[in-house]
């Protein structure tokens, strides 16, 4: 009896968040979600799907075809050439596209490498299609990078696939072209796929402000999977909906597991994503601009720890992922901190391995709530 | 208060269609550019950057609507080349009166492409009150937007509407592959001409052929036959609306350098 599933878990992020609601005065700097409402322009888009009875129907299992074709028109501004009728999936989020891919692409007993510290879930979706997780350590002391030579030595006979996410969720880093096109031959050498997640593109703080994708590169497009979510550009965290592009020789794959899983995203949602393509460029940078502001704000609040919590500063994202001075045992600083001051933060544990020792804190909140949460923690640590 | 609030925003809009529908045909008026206007289903952004590019390519000055602006209060702000204040009325003041400064601006472009946008009944017969082409297109019939009309038929009458007003020096570009589109050749007195992907079609002398007969990972080949004449482009971009969108835009392009 629950075989596949027994060794899964529920993430640690959501364990905290579950804890956290036991204490009614908690601040939460636990979970990566926006604290903005989704804004106006995609509610007033969802109504007139509404009205006009467009939404309670399954919707072709790909998606509705004014939406993916808006999404190849969004994609090609960004140098990603993608066919909207062959190559593009919309999913029930980015997390329902990465289970797609995982699942579609992969044997049970296969082996899928991992950066860490890197986003929770992962794991557990690999997992769950029954392969194993293979963590691989990013650099520190050289802002969270990645070395090439730690990915080789990892890949085996049974290596399938390197996902990862970029910019990086716990740390905020962005992955340069030189590291990625090193990895992109990686995978031409060693016949493997490469899944890039990539919800948190849109926040990307000085420099050029984009990010550079290898969904850019036409030589590998067989063996890139592009994922991406609408839940933290545009602020719709509940309305579950995303999309994952790829060469049409995998995504046709793909799409049979996507519609095992889901049978389509859900089809008001995905009205939802068509306003945001539409309407939703202004708030994306309004948002950027505020998230700027909150991530000065916490980087000079954790200044005044400076004594307890070291940190760099991410260029992206809405995280800052601080190592533990003199204390390795992320769990227990986490619990600690959330039943003697209420603050909730997520332990580096929980994004593997290599995370232990650090705690991630989410810059998503208002800055009244970061102000708060910071007050608590001087006090915790008896400033 | 709501209903306040809702029939308040009724009535701006409906003066504001008015209004910009009043600047739109004075500035059309005055600067008697060439429009191309495209319909239909699917394709329309990727038809109109082909034909812009195209032309652009060829040397004439074009402008074609950004985004979605292709609805009763989008054409007219494609046309006058403005933003939307969407949904605020602040935003709306600016715009006003930019569309009233550009009945007095000297310059335009010669050539419009515009997209059509329909999703209710009686959108086309509007929008083609606003709009008389030179050249139009229809890309493709699906059942979108098929909830705000009573059945197929009643959708295909915006269509039908669309090209029984172009007129007998005009040109219609319609798709040969979806058997809806064939059918409207049948309503208008502009001259025809078809475009299509699949193989088994009649030999015509209107008709242009493509077939894509490469893809690799940096695009795909496509040969494209007009009359007797075959000719391959590559072009990088993935799928068969962007043959379908080579061809209109050979098309447009052809027929533009011969009204020269």
């Amino acid at each position: 009896m629950f075989n596949r599933v027994k060794n899964l878990q529920l993430s640690v992020i959501k364990q905290m968040e579950i804890r956290a609601a036991k204490y009614p005065d908690v601040i939460s700097l636990a979970q990566g979600i926006p604290s903005f409402d989704t804004p106006a322009c995609i509610k007033r888009r969802v109504e007139r799907a509404l009205r006009a009875g467009a939404v309670a129907k399954y919707s072709l299992s790909p998606g509705l075809p004014e939406l993916r074709e808006m999404i190849e028109i969004s994609l090609a501004k960004e140098n990603m050439f993608y066919d909207w009728q062959k190559e593009i999936i919309v999913t029930a989020g980015s997390i329902e596209g990465l289970t797609a891919a995982v699942l579609a692409v992969s044997d049970p007993g296969d082996e899928i490498i991992l950066p860490t510290p890197t986003y929770v879930s992962y794991k557990e979706v690999i997992n769950l299609a029954g392969c194993t997780p293979i963590f691989v350590p990013l650099n520190e002391d050289q802002g969270w990078s990645f070395e090439l030579a730690e990915f080789e030595q990892a890949i085996t006979p049974k290596t399938k696939a390197i996902l990862f996410c970029n910019p990086n969720n716990p740390t905020g880093t962005i992955y340069g072209r030189e590291q990625l096109t090193g990895l992109a031959e990686l995978a031409k050498k060693h016949n493997l796929f490469i899944i890039s997640d990539e919800v948190y593109k849109d926040f990307i703080y000085g420099g050029s402000g984009k990010i550079f994708s290898l969904a850019e590169l036409p030589e590998i497009r067989e063996r890139v999977i592009r994922v991406f979510s609408f839940s933290k550009s545009h602020a719709m965290t509940g309305w579950r909906i995303g999309f994952i592009h790829s060469d049409e020789s995998v995504i046709k794959e793909i799409l049979k597991v996507h519609d095992c899983l889901v049978t389509c995203a859900p089809v008001i949602s995905q009205y939802a994503a068509m306003g945001a393509l539409e309407m939703g460029e202004g708030d994306v940078i309004n948002f950027k601009k505020q998230y700027d502001r909150r991530r000065d704000l916490i980087c000079s609040r954790l200044d005044r720890l400076n004594k307890y919590l070291r940190y760099i500063k991410p260029n992206s994202a809405y995280f800052v992922f601080p190592k533990i001075l003199n204390n390795s045992d992320s769990l227990a600083l986490a619990l600690e901190l959330l039943d003697k001051v209420q603050v909730a933060v997520v332990p580096g544990i929980a994004f593997g391995p290599n995370g232990e020792g650090h705690i991630r804190l989410s810059f998503g909140r208002t800055e009244a709530h970061i102000n708060t949460a910071f007050d608590r923690l001087e006090k915790f640590f008896s400033l | 208060m709501n209903d306040i609030s809702n029939g308040v925003k009724i009535i701006f809009k409906q003066i504001l269609k008015y209004y910009l529908k009043f600047i739109t045909k004075i500035v059309l008026l005055i600067h008697r550019p060439l429009i191309i206007s495209v319909t239909g289903s699917t394709n329309e952004f990727f038809v109109k950057s082909e034909i812009k590019r195209r032309l652009e390519q060829a040397g004439y000055d074009v402008r074609s609507n950004p985004k979605n602006f292709n609805t009763e209060i989008g054409l007219p702000l494609a046309i006058l080349n403005l933003s939307s204040g969407y949904n605020s009325y602040k935003n709306w003041l600016p715009i006003i009166w930019r569309a009233f400064i550009s009945l007095f601006k000297p310059t335009f472009p010669k050539i419009l492409v515009l997209g059509l946008g329909i999703d209710k009944r009686g959108d086309m017969k509007y929008l083609m009150s606003l709009v008389k082409p030179k050249i139009a297109i229809v890309t493709d019939i699906t059942q979108r937007y098929i909830e705000s009309f009573s059945d197929m038929d009643d959708l295909v009458g915006e269509y039908k509407h669309f090209v029984e007003s172009i007129n007998e020096n005009g040109y219609l570009i319609l798709n040969y592959d979806n058997r809806r589109i064939k059918k409207l050749s049948g309503f208008t007195k502009a001259k025809v001409i078809f475009f299509g992907l699949e193989k088994n079609t009649p030999s015509l002398n209107n008709h242009w052929l493509g077939e894509i007969t490469e893809k690799t990972s940096s695009g795909q080949t496509v040969a494209v036959t007009d009359g007797n004449e075959t000719k391959n482009y590559s072009i990088n971009r993935f799928g068969e609306h962007h043959a379908y969108a080579l061809l209109i835009g050979l098309i447009v392009k052809k027929i533009i350098i011969n009204l020269k």
